[in-house]
């Protein structure tokens, strides 16, 4: 009994000299200091990105002595669930990250600043990528960073199996021919291709295929066309089927990265952000190629902006913030030093130390990649779209359901549920 | 007997106070204000102030009426995924009361080493899920993993786990029993040492052996916590989520996975129906009373108290 | 009967150790991770013991910014929480079991179902709440609500029935002898589920995470679960860095864990006088 007491009397005690540190912090620095609340996840400490946006965050805030940022970083699992909270309490940051994919739910919701009026100088940016984050004729946010998909091969295999490497101008069969090949020369446990049926990689596999998720307009759903059924069947097939890619019980748990890194998988459609640690972590030669269409080529487009608060007290200086972090040079050449994504820039010094660095050899590719970019359709539902179509292509592999079926099923819900 | 008489409430109040009055700020009014959000298509995306001359107006402005109920109730996957939920129950809790009673009764027992024991089964339980599903993740892959290669050596083939529609939802049952075992363990370990020795000396002096202790003393002694065990880890269980959200990306193979708090969360923070998600809590808050209320019943009619 | 008790005696510690194995292998699975260098989760095969271990991930997680001062705060959270949890819970548990008056069967009904309606969907009530308060960025706001916890109050409240009412009898004969009863008699004798819930209830405040992330805006009032949260990317994790995290921020809640279990043996006397 006497020692619960004591515990209790102690932590007490403790309770009472820490009191001062519930005071509230907002501690001013100066009359003329503006502080600027930044919220992001892409700068990571866990991947070493964070400190690159340190460095930059330190550059803009010497050329802005009247600006201090005090920076949030949020892992991105939990990102928008604490975004939307504050939206609604009205107490989001002055400048705030946001994803292509969010983008439009975002600024159809009006919580978002029109930074028209702010903006300097654009002619900096990748035009492709400047004007994804802006809605109805308002640019609401400015790309930070963009990304594309390519096809990564393993040298070593198509050496050890005779087979020539992947060129530009490869379709869906030429994949499918090599990674039999390859797939039959080597023996087991080497698998071909690896290119989940997934809605990204559907959305962009039926762009290859010549069709569409949506009419060109967007005010209907075109889910279930022939050529898009044919899509699904195909990719599909590359599991069911021809078996040149293994299916995610055969993956048993295993990344399709490491997979690759451990040199198993011949052909592999991922994002350009996986260099970093292919580079370190691949015992073999590999290289990429611009990926593989059907009857049309076509890419994958991600790209994450900065956006204003529709509250912000300081939109100027918040955009002055973003812009600089998003497109100058000195931010570029930061984050290309750091090999974090590619900079929306079109500064030539920037992006030809991007070039400059191997592997891989053949980095070019992931500009000739931007001729082909088809932006995902992007609806106020996004989310909610992706989630009911993910769930009709699983019906498909998983044999519950034709493709057919699963595409007239998809079509269905998605006009009951999807406004657009 | 209790302090009685017509005084009681005015007695009572001032113990009560500081509970009631977190309760009503920090858990009445937020259900209340979920109550309202139900009746509504509102997306959780626009702000919104508390403040009741524009709060009702709001709600006013956005109102559907039972629309969300309606919708919730006639498709398919409110039933869908309840039956997740009843499966995950079904399975979970037989293994969850074996293992956590075992844990109690060997940290309970005055055998050498129970105290290490008793630091040792706590372990998980102060885990966070984050870890602990990457950890189950890879002791249950399909190839590598070490419960496959463990099963192997008896001849047996193990299934695909986390990656097969039928084994998904027994791999996260897995995961949870090993994670709350510790946990469960301590609250009927409470019940234990709270069994008065003398019904033990008692029971020695006749003669009976551990089995008929165990079933005739320490089970209907500790029924009363059992019950209790029984109606936290039910209403626990309903609200399954952080397991199923880190161990399945996309709620498992072909939507194995997908179980109510998993929906209400998806609803409310990543399709932008705050309304829709409110209503399904409601009807989630109706299921969990229901099986409260007949846990209720099953308690009046088989827990001995010890008073 | 020597032999018999012997065996017994073996089997049961298989199981007891069969049993922390289970409880175990994740356990030190984390701490072989942490300690890899390049932290390959899913490596072929497995490295159960790191190859070239490195404490690595631990300078770059104690170099993190203001991951101290997030300690610091998560301590005094935590402390906030049990002491607010138990004081508040205890008494209510006590007018609950021990106090008779109209309508308490209800009250403690109500108390239950408030447990019933998922926490994901009070988030942003109870968030506008806190804003409306203006606790915003504010350590107290993540405290407040532990006043009521009625998942406490039905532990103890199940503890306090246990206890014959002549203990209170004696006692109680005005409403200071109530207050004095339930500090010295009923108290003492619910130690047991006491340290049961302190070190439930400060696990819970230790590792709260979302609620604390959209609160707490500045960064001198972050906790530490805000910090460990911001290392996981859009597009990969670092796995040791998390690792080493989560082991850092289990071994305080341990410590406690380890020192005030032994209360759990000396429960077994209060056990004793009732019956």
């Amino acid at each position: 009994m006497g020692k619960t007491k004591k515990a209790l009397v102690f932590v007490l005690l403790s309770l009472l000299i820490a009191a001062p540190l519930f005071a509230n912090g907002a501690s001013e620095s100066g009359d003329d200091v503006v502080t600027i609340r930044f919220e992001q996840f892409s700068g990571s400490d866990g991947t070493g990105s964070g400190e690159a946006l340190r460095q930059m965050i330190a550059v803009f805030e010497e050329q802005n002595p009247d600006i201090k940022v005090e920076l949030q970083t949020i892992g991105y699992d939990d990102y928008f669930t604490q975004l939307q909270s504050k939206v609604v309490g009205q107490n989001t940051a002055d400048v705030f990250e946001l994803n292509y994919e969010n983008f439009v739910s975002y600024a159809s919701q009006g919580v978002l600043a029109d930074i028209s009026g702010y903006l300097g100088d654009t002619s900096g940016f990748n035009q492709t990528a400047l004007e994804a984050f802006n809605y109805n004729g308002i640019q609401y946010g400015v790309p930070n960073s963009f990304s594309n998909c390519v096809l990564f091969y393993n040298k070593d295999l198509f050496d050890q199996a005779g087979v020539a490497y992947p060129t530009d101008d490869w379709t869906w069969s030429d994949v499918e021919t090599a990674s039999k090949q390859i797939m039959s020369a080597l023996g087991e446990g080497i698998w071909g291709f690896y290119r989940p049926l997934t809605f990204n990689e559907f959305y962009k596999g039926v762009a290859q295929n010549g069709g569409a998720l949506m009419n060109e307009d967007g005010s209907a759903f075109t889910v279930n066309t022939p050529e898009n059924v044919e899509t699904a069947e195909i990719m599909a097939g590359w599991q069911i089927d021809s078996h040149i890619m293994p299916t995610e019980a055969e993956m048993g748990g295993m990344g399709d990265w490491d997979l690759f890194k451990s040199g198993r998988l011949a052909m592999l459609v991922t994002g350009v952000w996986a260099f970093t640690d292919f580079s370190a972590n691949c015992s073999f030669d590999w290289d990429i190629t611009i990926e593989p269409g059907n009857t049309a080529k076509a890419t994958h487009f991600f790209s994450n902006g900065y956006v204003v608060s529709a509250d912000s007290e300081h939109k100027e200086e918040a955009t002055r913030l973003a812009q600089f972090l998003a497109g100058s040079s000195e931010a570029s050449a930061i984050r290309v030093a750091a090999s974090w994504e590619l900079p929306p820039v079109t500064y030539e010094d920037v992006l030809s130390s991007y070039l400059e660095m191997t592997p891989p050899e053949n980095r070019e590719a992931v500009f000739e990649s931007l001729d082909y970019l088809v932006p995902p359709p992007v609806v106020v539902q996004q989310a909610e779209m992706s989630a009911i179509i993910d769930s009709y292509l699983q019906q498909i592999l998983y044999g519950s359901m034709s493709a057919q079926e699963a595409l007239d099923a998809c079509q269905a819900e998605l006009e009951s549920k999807i406004s657009l | 007997m209790a302090v009685k008489g017509r005084s009681g409430i005015r007695r009572a109040l001032p113990f009560l106070l500081p509970s009631l009055a977190g309760g009503l700020l920090f858990s009445l009014l937020p259900i209340i204000i979920s109550l309202f959000l139900s009746l509504t298509d509102w997306t959780g995306m626009t702000p919104i102030s508390l403040n009741p001359v524009s709060f009702l107006p709001f709600i006013a402005d956005n109102f559907t009426g039972f629309d969300n109920f309606k919708t919730i109730l006639t498709t398919s996957e409110f039933w869908t995924v309840l039956s997740h939920n009843l499966y995950f129950i079904v399975l979970y809790l037989p293994l969850m009361l074996i293992f956590s009673m075992t844990c109690a009764l060997i940290i309970g027992s005055r055998r050498h080493g129970s105290q290490v024991y008793r630091v040792l089964y706590y372990i998980p339980v102060l885990t966070s899920w984050v870890a602990g599903a990457l950890i189950w993740k890879w002791l249950l892959s399909p190839v590598y993993g070490p419960v496959n290669n463990f099963l192997a050596i008896f001849g047996i083939e193990g299934p695909m786990w986390l990656q097969s529609e039928v084994w998904a939802m027994p791999s996260i049952v897995l995961a949870s029993v090993w994670k709350d075992m510790g946990f469960y363990g301590m609250i009927l370990l409470g019940g234990l040492k709270a069994i008065n020795p003398e019904y033990y000396e008692a029971a020695g002096i006749d003669g009976a052996d551990r089995c008929q202790i165990f079933f005739r003393i320490t089970l209907p002694l500790l029924s009363s916590v059992i019950f209790y065990v029984v109606m936290l880890s039910l209403i626990n269980a309903f609200q399954l989520f952080p397991q199923v959200m880190v161990m399945t990306t996309n709620a498992g193979p072909n939507g194995a996975t997908e179980v109510m708090v998993e929906r209400i969360y998806k609803y409310a923070f990543r399709f932008g129906k705050m309304g829709y998600a409110a209503a399904f809590s409601w009807l989630l808050f109706i299921v969990i009373m229901i099986f409260t209320l007949f846990q209720k019943l099953g308690e009046r009619r088989f827990v001995s108290y010890d008073n | 009967m020597t032999i018999r008790k012997c065996l017994q005696s073996i089997a049961f510690h298989i199981l007891a150790v069969m049993i922390s194995v289970i409880a175990l292998v994740p356990f030190l699975w984390m701490i072989s991770t942490s300690l890899k260098s390049s932290g390959a989760l899913l490596a072929v095969p497995i490295q159960w013991i790191p190859e070239e271990p490195t404490l690595q991930a631990y300078v770059r997680l104690f170099s993190l910014t203001g991951i101290l001062r997030s300690i610091v705060n998560s301590f005094i959270v935590t402390a906030g929480a049990v002491v607010f949890t138990l004081a508040s819970s205890s008494l209510a548990a006590f007018a609950l079991s021990k106090i008779e008056f109209r309508g308490r069967e209800g009250v403690f009904m109500l108390f239950i179902a408030s447990m019933m309606l998922p926490s994901q969907v009070l988030f942003i009530p109870l968030y506008l709440i806190m804003n409306n308060l203006g606790l915003v960025n504010n350590l107290i706001a993540i405290i407040l609500p532990y006043l009521f916890q009625a998942f406490a109050v039905f532990m103890l409240r199940q503890q306090m029935m246990s206890i014959p009412d002549t203990y209170l009898d004696a006692a109680a004969i005005d409403g200071a002898g109530l207050l004095r009863s339930f500090i010295t008699v009923f108290l003492p004798m619910c130690r047991t589920a006491l340290v049961t819930l302190a070190i439930i209830i400060s696990m819970n405040a230790w590792n709260d995470y979302l609620m604390p992330l959209v609160i707490l805006t500045s960064s001198e009032n972050y906790t530490l679960p805000i910090i460990l949260n911001s290392l996981s990317g859009q597009f990969k994790t670092g796995y040791d860095l998390l690792m080493a995290g989560s082991l850092v921020s289990i071994a305080p809640l341990l410590v406690v864990y380890i020192v005030f279990q032994r209360y759990f043996a000396s429960g077994l006397q209060v056990g004793g006088i009732k019956g």
